[in-house]
């Protein structure tokens, strides 16, 4: 039973469930209750209720697909009009300093200010504060992560996909390779979050099951965005102007 | 009084504090306010011997706390099967009626004298604590059935089986009261336990970590206390013990999350020499912050999955690897942040944007030495700073273009010369 075959339930019955006696304890089940119910047990429908409130809660049925990347020429091009939630997005520039994090600096301020919490696994330098801050993250959200080896990487970034709390996990691994890939993809489908993992250019010539896969170069000034894979869409193109670079 | 008997197999026998039983007997204290495992006399201490060990519950006053005995025998052999014991339960008026029902594995309750005079009848004597020689004694009478011994009358067994023989049955049957030393949850809790041979593996400490978190649970339960941290006990041959800290995020008292985050520091953790023994201590103990089972409130869930979630990162990963971190009043670029620990569920402050001039998103942890960069895309931003403690710069700050169109954060140091890369506009 997964959590979207509950989703039509109504709040009040799922208050009902929650009080629902345990028929092992020998009583007999609430005749009010909807047949399917009458033959769960108490532990199960909890687990059942554990579910959903990690999924999702039973009020928030539309669980958005996508995150707004801020940029709206990008979100028209990507499936589901954004970076895709519950699910890995690779993010492969060819080289440091192009506009790679700018690129995803308003839809990360947007889910910090929502409350939501931003793990930053293993970055190769700081995280400069003072930068994030201008572009809009709430710096109290940030939860920064180091760890020492290819492996712990992954798996502090597992682990942090799979808190429904944060929302999303931006991490650079050492190594990847499409198993490792599915892993973080079933992580972040159970916690709902984004993942935004940074590779190599070379990794594009590997194949991955990543939702979407996105090429970055920088050209005239602006960042350009080759979209290498998208699930639901199409291979496309264009360059994107970052609010990055200008001294003032 | 309504007695709910645990019957343990002879392993439990060492009832040493802090042993086995013991562990039992704390985890029990969250069921009931009266838990006793202490045998009332040297008789039954010796039946301990071939019947297995007992624990009991008195559980008159709590079962409507817990629907009823039926509802709370289920949720203790719920909690007790997933632990690896094996046992038997007993509900009956009396603590020695519990254990003889409980021996006889029926599925029956007593709930008043008259049901337990009436369903130990059929039972063969065999099942009742009484040493050997007694129960040889009854046996050469032609006595099978307690429901024949039970209609002797006292004075005569007394006379002829002894007096342990007689008080016995008044005890079984409630004539006579039990004294009984009912075990008390200490100011600190410390359980143990020794391993016949040796463990070399951590993952192997896991299933007896099991049980003694268990214990934990249920003796804070008892007390309606959580704790913060609680430390693991390594116990080696000839060398002093590994003692391992494990702290929470949030004072919690789930013996599963204890254990999820035990497990993940052992497997951390490389074993100094084999374990012979482990431990668990927990000396602080606090009120518990987040009410267990609200499963609605949102904000309160999603707090305690990041809790979890934090835990396990630091458990594995140390505590300075998980941090966050915050802007600090300061010109220095690389004085102008810091490390801060989480806080958890704080309210998102409005950031400062507007108020700061422009930085890049990459800062290197030390600005490097480059040559004179070929093209300056903008800049200088002078930055004079820190001539009152010793560390004082000042800087003309660039951007420039890169390899591959990185735009980077460059300087030129005003005092030593030179050209630094500082920053990547990321």
């Amino acid at each position: 039973m997964t959590a979207q075959m509950l989703y039509p339930l109504e709040q009040d019955e799922i208050s009902r469930f929650s009080s629902l006696p345990d028929t092992r304890f020998g009583k007999t089940a609430d005749p009010a209750l909807p047949q399917h119910a009458q033959h769960l047990s108490r532990d199960e429908l909890r687990a059942r209720l554990e579910r959903m409130s990690r999924g999702g809660r039973a009020d928030d049925q539309a669980r958005p697909v996508a995150l707004s990347t801020g940029f709206a020429g990008l979100d028209a091009l990507l499936p589901g009009g954004g970076w895709p939630v519950g699910a890995i997005t690779e993010l492969m520039p060819e080289a440091q300093g192009i506009g790679e994090l700018s690129l995803l600096m308003p839809s990360l301020a947007q889910l910090s200010r929502a409350g939501r919490y931003l793990a930053w696994i293993a970055p190769p330098c700081l995280p400069y504060p003072p930068a994030l801050a201008r572009h809009g993250l709430a710096l109290e959200r940030l939860l920064l992560v180091q760890a020492r080896d290819a492996r712990t990487v992954l798996w502090a970034a597992e682990q942090a996909l799979r808190c429904p709390a944060i929302g999303a996990v931006l991490a650079w691994p050492a190594a990847l390779d499409d198993r490792r890939v599915r892993r973080l993809q079933l992580a972040a489908e159970t916690g709902g979050s984004c993942g935004l993992i940074y590779r190599p250019p070379a990794a594009a010539q590997q194949p991955s099951p990543a939702a979407l896969r996105l090429r970055l170069r920088a050209l005239d000034g602006g960042l350009h965005v080759e979209i290498h894979k998208a699930r639901g869409g199409r291979t496309h193109a264009l360059v994107v102007h970052p609010a990055a670079a200008l001294c003032a | 009084m309504l007695w709910l008997c645990i019957l343990l197999p002879r392993f439990a026998l060492e009832a040493a504090p802090g042993g086995a039983l013991e562990t039992l007997a704390l985890w029990a204290l969250q069921w009931s306010s009266q838990v006793t495992h202490r045998a009332a006399s040297d008789d039954a201490r010796c039946i301990a011997a071939t019947h297995g060990a007992a624990l009991w519950l008195e559980i008159g006053a709590s079962r409507q706390l817990f629907g009823d005995h039926a509802a709370l025998r289920a949720r203790i052999a719920g909690e007790l099967a997933p632990l690896g014991y094996s046992f038997r339960l007993g509900i009956a008026p009396t603590p020695q009626g519990a254990t003889v029902l409980a021996r006889a594995s029926l599925d029956t309750v007593a709930l008043t004298h008259a049901q337990l005079q009436q369903q130990l009848g059929p039972l063969p004597l065999t099942l009742l604590s009484l040493p050997d020689e007694p129960l040889a004694a009854l046996h050469g009478v032609g006595l099978r059935h307690i429901g024949e011994l039970l209609s002797l009358p006292a004075a005569a067994i007394a006379r002829r089986f002894g007096p342990g023989t007689s008080l016995y049955l008044e005890r079984l049957r409630g004539a006579a009261r039990e004294p009984q030393q009912c075990v008390r949850a200490p100011a600190r809790f410390a359980s143990r336990c020794k391993f016949s041979g040796a463990i070399t593996d951590t993952t192997a400490l896991l299933f007896p970590l099991q049980r003694l978190l268990a214990g934990l649970q249920g003796y804070l339960r008892s007390l309606d206390r959580a704790v913060q941290r609680y430390t693991l006990c390594l116990e080696h041959h000839r060398a002093a013990a590994t003692r391992l800290t494990i702290g929470l995020a949030r004072p919690g008292r789930e013996a599963a999350q204890f254990l999820a985050l035990a497990r993940e520091r052992l497997a951390a953790t490389t074993l100094a020499a084999p374990v012979h023994g482990l431990g668990v201590e927990a000396h602080e103990l606090l009120h518990p912050l987040v009410l267990q089972g609200d499963l609605f409130s949102h904000a309160a869930r999603q707090a305690e999955q990041l809790q979890h979630s934090l835990d396990r990162l630091t458990a594995r990963l140390g505590h300075a690897a998980v941090q966050t971190l915050d802007s600090a009043a300061d010109h220095r670029p690389e004085r102008a942040w810091r490390l801060d620990a989480v806080r958890l569920a704080t309210p998102a402050a409005p950031p400062d944007t507007a108020s700061s001039p422009s930085r890049p998103c990459w800062l290197l942890p030390e600005p490097q030495r480059i040559d004179e960069p070929c093209e300056l895309l903008a800049g200088p931003e002078r930055i004079e700073s820190g001539w009152w403690d010793g560390a004082d710069v000042a800087r003309d700050y660039y951007l420039a273009r890169g390899e591959h169109g990185a735009q980077l954060w460059v300087f030129h140091d005003l005092r030593g010369g030179g050209w630094h890369v500082h920053g990547i506009w990321a």
